[in-house]
């Protein structure tokens, strides 16, 4: 009768009471994976003054806006490019160009410019022969100004036509890093 | 297929003694059709045990002669549809009245001690069991498909969900033998962890406020549910096989049951293995399946008084999701989508899955007790346990990819308590309460800052409903109350990340007003109104974080309120007679504070490049349609169905559509039943079939450009083809089938299937299909 069901939903309701209704603090999570910093140090092949390219996202996808650090290049230039990645988040910061390098294979940075003589070309090599990009050389030509976009490509279709070139474009794969920096030179 | 076709017997039969002599037995009555209670001809009668048969006539008559005293199964098959089998202990001649329905929508009845214990004002449809059997290689989601207001969200080909008249996700409600299924049902690519083999009926009611079934949806409800063991002495069992050529998967269901008075018993179990699926012309690389699940369920009567049912069930999938799906930025999705063929597509078939892919699984335990207190009263509880665990991987670096990005485990625990009184005058009086109880935690080794918090949330709900039913009347009404109590313990964003608490409590109400108005005899009119509010679920508040599949920054809004939905439909049904039916029904539902998940102007610069970001915010909206069925049959030998589903939906705030509304479509099918078998060599054939099925889904047109990454799809028509035929003995029934899927081979690309950016849809595939039944 109605009884049993008052009964049974006054059971039921303070057995539920007594269960525990509130969480443990999570752990939270490592993210040694992210990537919060590129800096492309350009070394002059002569001697010269050398410019950091620096772009800096310490909160990931968070809404905070990165940090763009650009520079200043002499025209007719040649320099020598060393790239590097780092996860400052972590304390001691982690560097992530280790992993690239552990897995050349399956990494390709590539470099789009809007200024017209300026070139990048590989310096470095996957043990298959191909281009990975951490380290360069780029030569400027004359003075002018425009961006300078850098990409990392995780798993790119290097054999594909002109991907080892440096075009992008038959490149497929997922991009883990792109970057554009406004670039004078003088 | 023939899906809604639903095939239920309610019969009674009276034992005649006419002194019983040997083997000269009579068993004689006449079939007829349940709703418009007209008899039912070309019915296909059999004994199994004795291989002997024979076809009602034009009155719905038959007889059988010659019948030695013993126990037999009989079945009853009509045009399109597979008739359950009863059986019966024959002593003496025998008279039967069997009741057949054949219609596309029916009150959903359960025979209860002799007694309908439900009659239901709101429209259904329903997919039956030949229909599950018959489709062993789809999922939950895909047997629905065709049903006139259901569509499917897809993320590509393995992963799928149901959209009931324009809702799905946390506002749709599936309940798996009852018990609402818990797990991360708000994700767009998460299927429901359900194996529907081990089910005997898929109902979806498309009403207005399904109050007794919990908190949470805003009108409709997918019901899947076994049968309770039918009353059968004999071990009795299936072995079903399928192959399908695209993606050259196997399906394997075994079901085993038998019934004796201390306890009875069903076991279900179903294997499923797919390699990459194919387009029309190309290879879906990384899109296998491999799935293993299996299903107890124990029923026990005491003393004609207490019924109890104890159900346990363990679904584990591993799905693989397309490489080239799986994007970095905005601007690897526009390059995606210039591409006519997706990225990392390979010309070789494989079985392998490698990240980025899910591996999810399901448990669920229930007991249920039904306690009869008196003949016209009953009180029912059900104790739930369910256990959720989705790990989803994506593609990472130093062999990160073997470790999940997302790792969640949820345990729910729900209890359920009834009361139903059933009064003089075809009162009927129902009472209930729910308690849903979920723990909701992360894993952090993910190395991944969770999508969505570690919770604890309660829920809390009690309703009521009071039907009547009158001479041309039925009516229904109720109403529902939930407390909901969330618990929720986020991660904030930024340089430091910390931990911020959030405690919230929402009150939730839902009433139903519906009626049913019998015309004539042959026509009815059904209209419901109902209102209802659903608080925010856990996504909506505090999701935060990159949705791979999209490439899109998801947040959630702490400052939700609770949506309010109001609900009317109106539902018009023809069954002139037996050879045709016809039902329609519109409905109009006017949401306040819809939530949902809105492109911003914000595009979120990161090291990463540039992301799109999506929040969810409120608005008002309004979702109307139409859905119109009509079923005929020709002679004896053909059998048709079309159906049609019109849906719009609008942000009446700022009138312009909602996005991810389903197309319209358009389901025809016809059916050819060879009248007579069809011996090839020592193999009788019987009831051998040849359907033709045409599916057309228009271009989605209530979109405006910008609202989208790009433009709808085109609308496309698919064609299939199947041919089935059973071998029936007296001690086995084998049913054959091979079935062509889009049998043009026509590349298309689906509105709601979310991979359409990337990649063309499923081919051509053909599946052959065997069943054994003893």
């Amino acid at each position: 009768m109605k009884q049993h069901y008052l009964t049974m939903t006054m059971v039921l309701s303070i057995a539920l009471f007594f269960t525990s209704c509130d969480k443990d603090d999570p752990v939270i999570p490592n993210e040694e994976e992210l990537i919060t910093t590129l800096n492309l140090y350009l070394t002059p092949v002569d001697n010269g003054e050398m410019v950091t390219l620096s772009f800096q996202d310490l909160d990931g996808d968070g809404g905070n806006a990165p940090i763009v650090t650009s520079g200043t290049l002499i025209a007719d230039v040649q320099y020598s490019g060393r790239m590097e990645l780092l996860n400052e988040s972590e304390s001691p910061v982690e560097d992530i160009t280790e992993e690239i390098e552990e897995e050349d294979d399956e990494h390709q940075f590539f470099f789009q410019s809007t200024i017209s003589d300026l070139s990048f070309t590989y310096e470095d090599e996957d043990d298959n022969g191909n281009p990975v990009g951490l380290s360069t050389t780029l030569s400027t030509g004359m003075a002018g100004s425009g961006n300078i976009t850098i990409t990392l490509v995780h798993e790119p279709a290097k054999n594909a036509a002109g991907v080892s070139g440096g075009d992008i474009t038959n490149a497929e794969g997922e991009i883990d890093i792109e970057v554009t920096f406004p670039i004078i030179i003088e | 297929m023939n899906k809604n076709l639903l095939f239920f017997i309610a019969f009674t039969f009276v034992i005649f003694n006419l002194g019983a002599q040997n083997c000269n037995l009579k068993i004689q009555g006449s079939v007829f059709d349940e709703a418009p209670n007209v008899p039912l001809a070309f019915v296909n009668i059999f004994i199994q045990e004795l291989s002997k048969g024979t076809i009602t006539d034009e009155d719905g008559n038959f007889e059988l002669r010659d019948i030695c005293p013993g126990h037999y199964h009989l079945t009853f098959s009509h045009i399109g549809c597979d008739g359950e089998r009863m059986h019966l202990d024959i002593y003496s001649d025998t008279i039967l009245n069997v009741l057949l329905s054949h219609t596309p929508t029916t009150f959903g009845t359960v025979l209860i001690k002799g007694k309908k214990e439900e009659f239901v004002t709101q429209p259904n449809v329903s997919v039956n069991r030949r229909a599950i059997e018959d489709n062993a290689n789809q999922s939950l989601s895909g047997l629905l498909e065709n049903e006139a207001g259901v569509h499917l969200l897809k993320n590509g080909s393995g992963i799928s969900k149901p959209i009931v008249q324009g809702l799905y996700g946390n506002r749709l409600v599936i309940l798996n033998n009852g018990i609402a299924q818990s797990g991360q049902q708000w994700g767009n690519d998460h299927s429901p962890e359900i194996d529907p083999f081990a089910a005997d009926k898929i109902t979806v009611l498309k009403g207005v406020s399904a109050i007794e079934y919990g908190a949470g949806n805003l009108g409709s409800v997918i019901l899947v549910e076994p049968k309770r063991i039918e009353n059968e002495p004999h071990l009795h069992g299936q072995v079903n096989y399928v192959f399908e050529t695209n993606g050259r998967g196997h399906n394997l269901n075994t079901r085993l049951g038998k019934y004796t008075p201390t306890l009875a018993w069903k076991v279900s179990g179903t294997l499923k293995k797919y390699g990459d699926r194919e387009t029309a012309d190309y290879f879906l690389n990384n899109t296998g399946i491999e799935e293993g699940s299996l299903a107890m369920q124990l029923e026990k009567t005491v003393k004609d008084q207490l019924f109890l049912d104890f159900y346990a069930s363990t679904f584990n999938t591993q799905l693989g999701i397309l490489r080239g799906s799986h994007i970095g930025n905005i601007t690897d999705l526009e390059r995606a989508l210039v591409s006519e063929v997706p990225f990392f597509t390979e010309p070789n078939f494989s079985y392998t899955i490698d990240a980025p892919r899910q591996k999810v699984s399901h448990h669920l335990v229930k007991t249920k007790a039904k306690y009869f207190l008196k003949n016209d009263q009953l009180i029912e509880l059900v104790l739930a346990g369910q256990l959720n665990n989705r790990k989803e991987f994506d593609v990472r670096r130093s062999g990160r990819s073997d470790i999940p990005s997302l790792d969640i485990a949820q345990y729910t625990f729900n209890t359920e308590l009834k009361y139903i009184h059933n009064l003089p005058a075809n009162w009927k009086f129902k009472i209930g309460q729910q308690n849903i109880t979920t723990d909701n935690t992360n894993n952090p080794e993910t190395g991944i800052l969770p999508l969505i918090p570690d919770y604890f949330s309660w829920k809390l709900g009690h309703f009521f409903t009071i039907s009547k039913k009158l001479e041309k009347i039925d009516f229904n009404i109720g109403a529902r109350y939930d407390y909901e109590l969330q618990n929720v313990v986020t991660i904030s964003r930024g340089v430091d990340v910390e931990i911020v608490r959030f405690k919230n409590k929402f009150h939730n109400y839902s009433g139903l007003l519906s009626a049913k108005f019998e015309l004539t005899k042959t026509q009815s009119i059904s209209w419901n109104t109902g209102y209802a509010t659903r608080n925010p679920a856990i996504n909506e508040l505090y999701s935060n974080g990159l949705h791979q599949g999209v490439s899109g920054i998801e947040e959630g809004d702490e400052n939700l309120r609770a949506e309010t939905a109001l609900k009317n439909t109106l539902e018009y049904q023809w069954i002139p007679n037996a050879n045709f039916s016809f039902n329609s029904l519109i409905y109009h539902q006017k949401f306040n504070d819809y939530i949902s998940l809105v492109p911003q102007s914000e595009i979120r610069e990161t090291i990463r490049g540039f992301f799109p970001v999506f929040k969810y915010e409120q608005m008002d909206a309004n979702i109307y349609g139409l859905d119109v069925s009509t079923q005929f049959t020709i002679g004896r030998s053909f059998f048709g169905t079309l159906k049609y589903s019109y849906l719009k939906g609008v942000n009446t705030v700022e009138d312009i559509p909602l996005i991810f509304m389903p197309p319209n479509s358009f389901f025809g099918s016809l059916v050819y039943r060879a009248e007579n078998s069809l011996q090839i060599r020592k193999l009788k054939f019987e009831e051998s079939e040849i359907e033709i099925n045409n599916r057309y889904v228009f271009e989605q047109n209530n979109i405006l450009a910008g609202q989208d990454f790009i433009a709808p799809p085109s609308a496309y028509n698919l064609i299939g083809l199947k041919l089935s035929a059973n071998i029936n003995s007296s001690r086995y029934k084998i049913r054959c089938f091979v079935k062509a899927d889009n049998l043009l081979n026509v590349a298309y690309r689906d509105y709601l299937n979310r991979q359409r950016y990337f990649a063309d849809d499923l081919g051509l595939s053909i599946s052959i299909g065997l069943n054994y039944k003893f």
